[in-house]
C-alpha cells in the first residue's frame, strides 16, 4: 500500500520571481538576492561575476521580496513576506555567517478576501513603515519606531477594490502611498494617500490621475530630486507628480518588470512580455522633468524581474525562460542591440507537461519537460549525470591516447601529459606559472604512435610504441633501456603498470616483461590462437605496483581470458558471444571487490565478478552506455577509484553498496580520458572530445544534467512512442505582427535523439491541443498518436467543440488517419483495455477502434460517464479511471465490460480544484490542487454501507508548496531490481517553479523511522526568518489547515546529511540509534533522485 | 556613443565583473542554508501581530475613548482630548490630523 509518502526534490525551483540588489552581507558588499518562490539566493558581485554565496530554502512561497536599510544600520535587511501571510526582516551576521531574524510575524487577518491580482509588499523609503495590501479592501501597516523596531500592524480601510499596484512616494513628509486601481466601469485611476500612523488612517494625499491607459499594471516610484511615480500601461507611459505630468506613446507591450538604472531615478530599464528590454529615460532640466523617452535595447528573456547589478551588467529573472546576466554595451551590434547575454541560468519553469523516457535504453529515466512559455519555450532533457567544469581547453585534432606520468615516482602530482596522434607522440607538461606547453621527454620516440605509457618503479617512465618498449629515466629523462620484439612482430597492444609491462605482437603473440632499475627483462611469452584486440594488468591486489592477474581480450574467437603473471598460464576464459570484438578491458575493484570490465566495439559494457586467487569470473552482467567502442580508464575523486569509460555516450561506472553503478558524464563524445592531477589542476581529468583537449575536474556523482532545446514556442503536450522513436507535442506559436496578436497551434512529430521537428501537424484557427497520448488498440499493435482538441472560440465560456485526431507516423511523418469530432474540449487521453478513454468537459467517454468496410479504422463511441464539472485529469489502471476534476476532487469510476458501462465508484467529497492525479496502486490515488497542496485517497472496499464504500477517503495531506502540473510513475536513476531502493515505487511530478520531484512510496517501517527522524530534524534545523517546518508543511486551502501525515519531507530529512557531526549525534541520540545507521538510512533515500 | 542616453552606466565598484568569464565553470552552486542557531527566532518584541480590533471596532473605541476621557481627565489632559473629538463634531476638519 502506498499510504507512507516521502516527498523529495530532485530538481529545485529556477523560476525567479523576486530580485533585488544592495549591501547585505557587510556594508562594502554588493549583493544580488534572488527569490525562486520557495527558496532566495544570496549573490555577490566579485571581479569574476556573480559568487553564489548561499541558497536558502524558505518555508512559504515568497510573496515580497525588499532590501531596505533602517535608521542607523550600515547594511541592508532583508523582508519577506510570504503568501500564507507571514513575514520576515532578516540580517546576515558576517560574524558567524548566520542569517539572524530581526522580527516576523503573522499578517494574515481572520476575514478578508484574498488580492486577485497577487500580494503587495513595500517598504516607505524613509522607514517608516511597511505596507502591505492582502486583502480587497484593506491595507495594513507594520510601523517602525526610531530605532527601527517595528511596532503592532494595524489595518487602514482601502476604498479601492480592485488595486493593481501600490507605492510608496519618495520624498515626502509623511509616508504616502500612491495607489493604481480599477473601478468599476473598468477604467483605471492612480490616487495617492498619506498614511497617519498616529489615526492609523489614511489622509488624502497630495494628487491624483484618473482615466489611465487601460492596460496600466505598473508603478514606479521615482526618488528625489523628481518625485512622483511613473505609470506604465499598454499603449503609454506616464510620469506623474504633485507639478508635473509628462506622457509618451509606446509600442503596445505589457510591462512586467523593471529595473532602476540610476540612483536619481533618471532611467530605468523595463522589461516585457515578448523579452524585449527597453530603456526609460526621465528628461530633466534644473532637477524638472521636461518628458520621456524610450529607447529599445534588446532581446532578453521574458523578464519577471530585473536588477541593475553595476558597471553596465544586468540581471534578468525569468519566469518562462532561463534567467540572464546581461551585459548592456555601449555601441549597439550589427542586429542594432545592445543587449549582450554573458550567462544563461537554466530555468525549467513552468513545467506544463513532461514524460518520462529510457532514451538511452540503459534503464535510467529521463524526464523531458514542456518548459518555459511563449518565445522562450523549450524542451528539457533532464537527466541523472556528471558534469565536466573544464579548466581549461586546447584544440587537438586525432588524438590517439593520453597519459600523464609524474617527475618521480613518489611525486604528488603528475607532471606530463603524453598525447599520441596516429604518426607522433607530444608531451605537454605544467611549466612554472602553471600553464600547458609543450615539453620533451628525451628518452622517448616522439615520430611515431605511443601504444602506451606508465610511471615506473625507481624513477623510471616508460613508453611503448609498435617498434619498441623503451625505459626512460623520470629524472634525466634519457633512455636507459630499449626492448625490441622479433623483427616483423610490431607491438599491436600494449598496457604497463609500475612494474610490469604486457605487450601484444602481430600473430597473437604475447610477451610479459618486468621493469627493474634500468632494465627491461622479458620473463615470459605465450602464443595464442588469434590476434589479441586488448590488455590489462591494472593492479587491484595487495600490491600496488605488480598485478598477478592479466586479463587479455581476443579477436576471431571474441573471448577474454585471465591469465596469470608472471607465467602467462590461462587462468579462465569467457566466450562472449556475438560478433563484437571485447576493444578494452579493465581490471579494478570497487569498495573492495575485484572486477573485471569489458567493453565491446558497440557501445555494451560487460562486468563480471573476478576471484583473485583462481581468476574466475562469475556474475556476468551486460549494459549498454553507448553505440561506439569504450575505452575503459580508472581515476580517483574524492579518494574514491572510479572508472570512466570514454565513448560516444561518456559513463562513469562507480559503486554503492556493492553495486555497479552508471552515470552519464555530460558531454557529448568522449575518445580518450586520462587523470591528470596537476598542482594547478588537481584531481582533474584530461578528456580527448571532439578535436579538443580538455583539463577538467569532475562532478559530484548523482547531479542531474539538463539539456535544453529552444522551440521558439509554447510546447504545452508531450508524449514519447518508442516504436517510432519519436516524440510528439502540442505547441503553440505566438505571432506578433504589428499590433495583432495570433496564435498558430500545432502537432509536431520529433526525433527523440536528435529532437530536431520531422513534421508538423497544424491545427484549425482556434483549436488547441489539449492532450496527447501514443497507444495502440486491441486488434491492431501499430502505435498511434492520438491527439485531443478543443476548439476555444473567444465567445464562449466552455469550449463546446473539439477533435481527437489519431495519427500513424510513417516515414517519420505524422499521417493523420482517423478524427472524431467530440462535444468539448478532449482535456485528457488514456489507453484503456486496447480502447480509447477520453475527457471531455464534464464526460468521460470510451471510444472502440473500429475497422471499417473500405479498411480504414474509426473511432466509436462505446459508453460515457457524466457527473464532472470539467473532468481535467484521468488515470486509469485496470478497469478503474480515476478522474481528477475541475472542482470536485477525486473520484473512482469503473467500467463494466459486461454491460459496456462506465460507473461511479466513489469520490472525495472534498471541493479540490485539480491540477493533477495519478494511481499509485490499487487502492490508493495522489491529487495536486491549486492551492499547491498534494493529497492521497484510499479506496474503501471493505466499507460496510454503500456510502462508506462511496467516499474515498483522505488519507493523506500535505503542503507541497509547488504548483503540480503532472505526476508520471517513473524513476530519474537507474533503478537495479534487486536492490532495497529498487522497490521502492516513485512517482514523479513537474511544477511551475521549474521543479522536479520525487514521490516515494515508503514501507511503514521506513516511514516511522524517517518520521521519527523528520521530528528530531525540525528541532535541529531552524526555519530561517523564524517560519515554522510544522506550519508550511500543513495542507491548506481556503477552507481549512490541517497537519501533514503521511507524507514526509524529503528535502528536510536530507538535509541530515549535511548537518556538523554533534548535531547528527544530538538527532541520533535522541532517536536511540547510531549516527551510521540514521546516515546510512538516508543515504539510501537519496539514491531516489 | 551609439545613443545619446545609452551609456554611462552607474558604476559602484569598478572591480565587479572586470574579470567575469562567462559560464566559468570554477562557480559552484551555492550551499544550501540550514540554520541550527536560536537566532532564527527574534527578539521577543519584535514577534509582531496585529492588532486585535478591526477597523469598525477601532473607531468605536476610538470615539468612545473621546467620549469618555474628557469626564475623567486631569485638565492638563484636556486640551488634546478635545482637540480629539473635534473632527466628529466638524466634518470639514476631519482631514486635518489632531496634533
Amino acid at each position: 500500500m502506498s499510504t507512507y509518502n516521502y516527498v523529495v526534490t530532485a530538481h529545485k525551483p529556477t523560476n525567479v520571481t523576486h530580485s533585488c540588489v544592495g549591501n547585505f552581507t557587510g556594508p562594502q558588499e554588493l549583493n544580488l538576492i534572488i527569490a525562486k518562490c520557495t527558496r532566495i539566493e544570496i549573490h555577490l558581485l566579485t571581479a569574476h561575476g556573480l559568487q553564489p554565496l548561499l541558497d536558502v530554502p524558505i518555508y512559504g512561497r515568497i510573496a515580497t521580496l525588499e532590501l531596505f536599510r533602517s535608521h542607523g544600520e550600515t547594511q541592508d535587511l532583508l523582508f519577506i513576506a510570504t503568501e500564507r501571510y507571514k513575514f520576515c526582516v532578516l540580517q546576515w551576521d558576517a560574524d558567524a555567517k548566520e542569517v539572524v531574524t530581526r522580527a516576523m510575524g503573522d499578517v494574515s487577518d481572520r476575514i478578508g478576501r484574498p488580492t486577485d491580482n497577487g500580494q503587495i509588499g513595500i517598504i516607505d523609503p524613509d522607514c517608516r513603515l511597511i505596507g502591505l495590501h492582502l486583502y480587497d479592501g484593506l491595507f495594513k501597516v507594520i510601523p517602525f519606531d526610531n530605532k527601527g523596531q517595528l511596532k503592532e500592524a494595524f489595518n487602514i480601510r482601502l476604498e479601492e477594490l480592485q488595486v493593481l499596484d501600490i507605492k510608496f512616494l519618495y520624498g515626502c513628509s509623511k509616508p504616502t502611498i500612491v495607489v493604481l486601481y480599477q473601478d468599476n466601469k473598468d477604467a483605471r485611476h492612480v490616487k495617492t494617500y498619506e498614511v497617519s500612523l498616529k489615526d492609523k488612517d489614511f489622509v488624502e494625499g497630495p494628487w491624483s490621475q484618473n482615466n489611465l491607459d487601460n492596460g496600466a499594471e505598473l508603478l514606479i516610484p521615482v526618488p528625489p530630486p523628481f518625485g512622483g511615480v511613473l505609470i506604465i500601461g499598454e499603449e503609454t507611459i506616464v510620469y506623474c507628480s504633485a507639478s508635473a505630468f509628462k506622457a509618451i506613446p509606446i509600442r503596445p507591450s505589457i510591462t512586467r518588470a523593471y529595473g532602476r538604472v540610476d540612483a536619481d531615478g533618471s532611467r530605468y530599464l523595463l522589461g516585457d512580455l515578448s523579452g524585449l528590454l527597453h530603456l526609460l529615460v526621465i528628461v530633466h532640466e534644473k532637477e524638472k522633468v521636461t518628458g520621456l523617452k524610450i529607447e529599445l535595447l534588446g532581446e532578453t528573456s521574458i523578464a519577471s524581474t530585473i536588477s541593475y547589478l553595476d558597471n553596465a551588467f544586468v540581471y534578468v529573472g525569468s519566469s518562462y525562460g532561463d534567467s540572464q546576466l546581461i551585459k548592456l554595451n555601449l555601441q549597439p551590434d550589427s542586429k542594432g542591440s545592445y543587449v549582450e547575454v554573458l550567462e544563461r541560468y537554466v530555468n525549467l519553469g513552468p513545467i506544463v507537461d513532461f514524460c518520462v523516457v529510457d532514451l538511452e535504453r540503459q534503464g535510467q529515466g529521463q524526464v523531458v519537460t514542456c518548459s518555459g512559455a511563449y518565445k522562450d519555450g523549450s524542451l528539457c532533457i533532464v537527466r541523472n549525470g556528471i558534469g565536466i567544469n573544464e579548466q581549461a581547453s586546447v584544440e587537438l585534432q586525432g588524438i590517439k591516447g593520453m597519459w600523464s606520468l609524474r617527475s618521480a615516482t613518489d611525486d604528488l602530482y603528475d607532471t606530463f601529459l603524453v598525447v599520441s596522434f596516429i604518426n607522433e607522440t607530444r608531451i605537454l607538461a605544467m611549466n612554472v606559472e602553471d600553464e600547458l606547453e609543450e615539453s620533451e621527454i628525451e628518452g622517448f620516440c616522439s615520430q611515431v604512435q605511443t601504444l602506451f605509457c606508465h610511471d615506473a618503479v625507481y624513477n623510471q617512465l616508460v613508453q611503448i610504441t609498435s617498434s619498441s618498449v623503451r625505459l626512460v629515466s623520470s629524472e634525466s629523462r634519457e633512455l636507459k633501456n630499449e626492448w625490441f620484439p622479433r623483427p616483423g612482430f610490431s607491438i599491436n597492444v600494449a598496457t604497463a603498470n609500475a612494474s610490469q609491462v604486457l605487450l601484444a605482437t602481430r600473430g597473437g603473440n604475447l610477451v610479459y616483461l618486468e621493469i627493474e632499475n634500468g632494465k627491461l627483462v622479458e620473463i615470459n611469452h605465450a602464443e595464442l590462437k588469434y590476434d589479441i584486440s586488448c590488455l590489462d594488468i591494472n593492479p587491484i591486489g595487495e600490491n600496488s605496483n605488480r598485478s598477478n592477474l592479466a586479463a587479455v581480450g581476443m579477436w576471431t574467437d571474441i573471448s577474454v581470458k585471465i591469465f596469470s603473471l608472471p607465467d602467462l598460464t590461462l587462468k579462465t576464459e569467457d566466450h562472449l558471444g556475438g560478433e563484437i570484438i571485447p576493444r578494452s578491458v579493465l581490471l579494478c575493484a570497487f569498495e573492495g571487490i575485484p572486477y573485471l570490465l569489458c567493453a565491446l566495439g558497440d557501445g555494451h559494457l560487460l562486468n563480471y565478478l573476478l576471484d583473485m586467487e583462481t581468476g574466475e569470473l562469475t556474475d556476468r552482467k551486460k549494459v549498454s552506455l553507448g553505440t561506439q567502442p569504450i575505452t575503459l580508464r580508472t581515476f580517483s575523486s574524492k579518494n574514491t577509484t572510479h572508472v570512466f569509460a570514454a565513448s560516444d555516450r561518456p559513463t562513469v561506472i562507480y559503486s554503492s553498496n556493492k553495486k555497479l553503478l552508471y552515470s552519464n558524464v555530460n558531454l557529448k563524445e568522449v575518445s580518450h580520458m586520462c587523470p591528470f592531477n596537476s598542482a594547478a589542476f588537481p584531481d582533474s581529468l584530461a578528456i580527448a572530445k571532439e578535436g579538443d583537449l580538455t583539463i577538467g575536474t569532475i562532478d559530484d556523482i548523482q547531479k542531474l544534467h539538463i539539456r535544453s532545446i529552444p522551440l521558439g514556442e509554447h510546447a504545452r503536450r508531450i508524449c514519447h512512442q518508442e516504436t517510432s522513436r519519436t516524440f510528439a507535442i502540442c505547441s503553440l506559436k505566438y505571432n506578433q505582427s504589428g499590433t495583432e496578436d495570433s496564435e498558430m497551434h500545432f502537432v509536431r512529430l520529433l526525433d527523440d535523439q536528435t529532437f530536431d521537428v520531422k513534421s508538423s501537424y497544424a491545427l484549425d484557427q482556434f483549436e488547441y491541443g489539449c492532450s496527447i497520448l501514443s497507444c495502440s488498440f486491441s486488434d491492431d499493435n501499430n502505435a498511434y498518436y492520438c491527439v485531443g482538441t478543443a476548439y476555444v472560440m473567444p465567445e464562449e465560456n466552455e469550449p463546446s467543440k473539439g477533435r481527437i485526431l489519431v495519427f500513424a507516423v510513417e516515414d517519420r511523418k505524422l499521417q493523420l488517419v482517423a478524427e472524431k469530432e467530440t462535444k468539448g474540449a478532449v482535456y485528457s487521453l488514456n489507453a484503456f483495455n486496447g480502447k480509447l478513454l477520453a475527457a471531455i468537459n464534464q464526460k468521460i467517454q470510451l471510444y472502440k477502434w473500429m475497422l471499417r468496410e473500405d479498411g480504414t479504422r474509426e473511432l466509436q463511441s462505446e459508453c460515457g460517464h457524466h457527473g464532472h464539472i470539467l473532468a481535467l485529469y484521468v488515470q486509469t489502471r485496470g478497469d478503474f479511471i480515476v478522474v481528477g476534476d475541475l472542482m470536485k476532487s477525486i473520484s473512482l469510476l469503473i467500467y463494466k465490460h459486461e454491460e459496456g458501462a462506465i460507473e461511479e465508484r466513489a469520490r472525495d467529497y472534498n471541493a479540490n480544484w485539480m491540477s493533477a492525479v495519478e494511481i499509485l496502486d490499487d487502492d490508493i490515488y495522489l491529487g495536486a490542487e491549486n492551492n499547491f497542496n498534494l493529497f492521497t485517497v484510499r479506496k474503501n472496499s471493505e466499507g460496510a454501507t454503500d456510502e462508506e464504500r462511496g467516499r474515498l477517503e483522505v488519507v493523506g495531506e500535505y503542503h507541497l508548496g509547488e504548483f503540480v502540473n503532472r505526476f508520471r510513475h517513473g524513476s530519474l536513476v537507474m533503478r537495479l531490481p534487486d536492490s532495497d531502493i529498487g522497490q521502492i515505487p516513485t512517482v514523479i511530478f513537474g511544477t511551475v517553479n521549474g521543479v522536479i520531484g520525487v514521490i516515494a512510496s515508503l514501507p511503514q517501517e521506513q516511514y516511522l523511522f524517517m518520521e521519527k527522524l523528520q521530528a528530531n530534524l525540525r528541532k535541529v534545523i531552524k526555519g530561517v526568518g523564524g517560519l515554522s517546518h510544522e506550519q508550511w508543511r500543513s495542507f491548506y486551502n481556503e477552507k481549512k489547515t490541517a497537519d501533514s501525515r503521511n507524507f514526509l519531507d524529503g528535502d528536510l530529512i536530507e538535509s541530515f546529511l549535511d548537518l556538523k557531526k554533534n548535531r547528527m549525534e544530538e538527532i541520533a541520540k535522541a532517536m536511540n540509534v547510531s549516527v551510521e545507521e540514521v546516515m546510512k538510512r538516508v543515504e539510501e533515500l537519496t539514491r531516489l533522485h | 556613443m551609439g545613443s545619446w542616453s545609452v551609456g554611462n552606466w552607474p558604476s559602484f565598484d569598478p572591480h565587479n565583473f572586470s574579470q567575469l568569464r562567462p559560464n566559468d565553470p570554477s562557480k559552484k552552486t551555492p550551499i544550501t542554508y540550514h540554520p541550527t542557531h536560536e537566532r532564527t527566532l527574534p527578539p521577543p518584541d519584535q514577534v509582531i501581530s496585529s492588532e486585535a480590533k478591526n477597523i469598525l471596532l477601532r473607531q468605536f473605541y476610538q470615539r468612545g475613548d473621546e467620549k469618555l476621557r474628557p469626564k475623567r481627565a486631569a485638565p492638563e489632559n484636556l486640551a488634546p482630548e478635545q482637540e480629539c473629538k473635534h473632527p466628529r463634531a466638524s466634518v470639514a476638519s476631519s482631514s486635518e490630523p489632531p496634533k
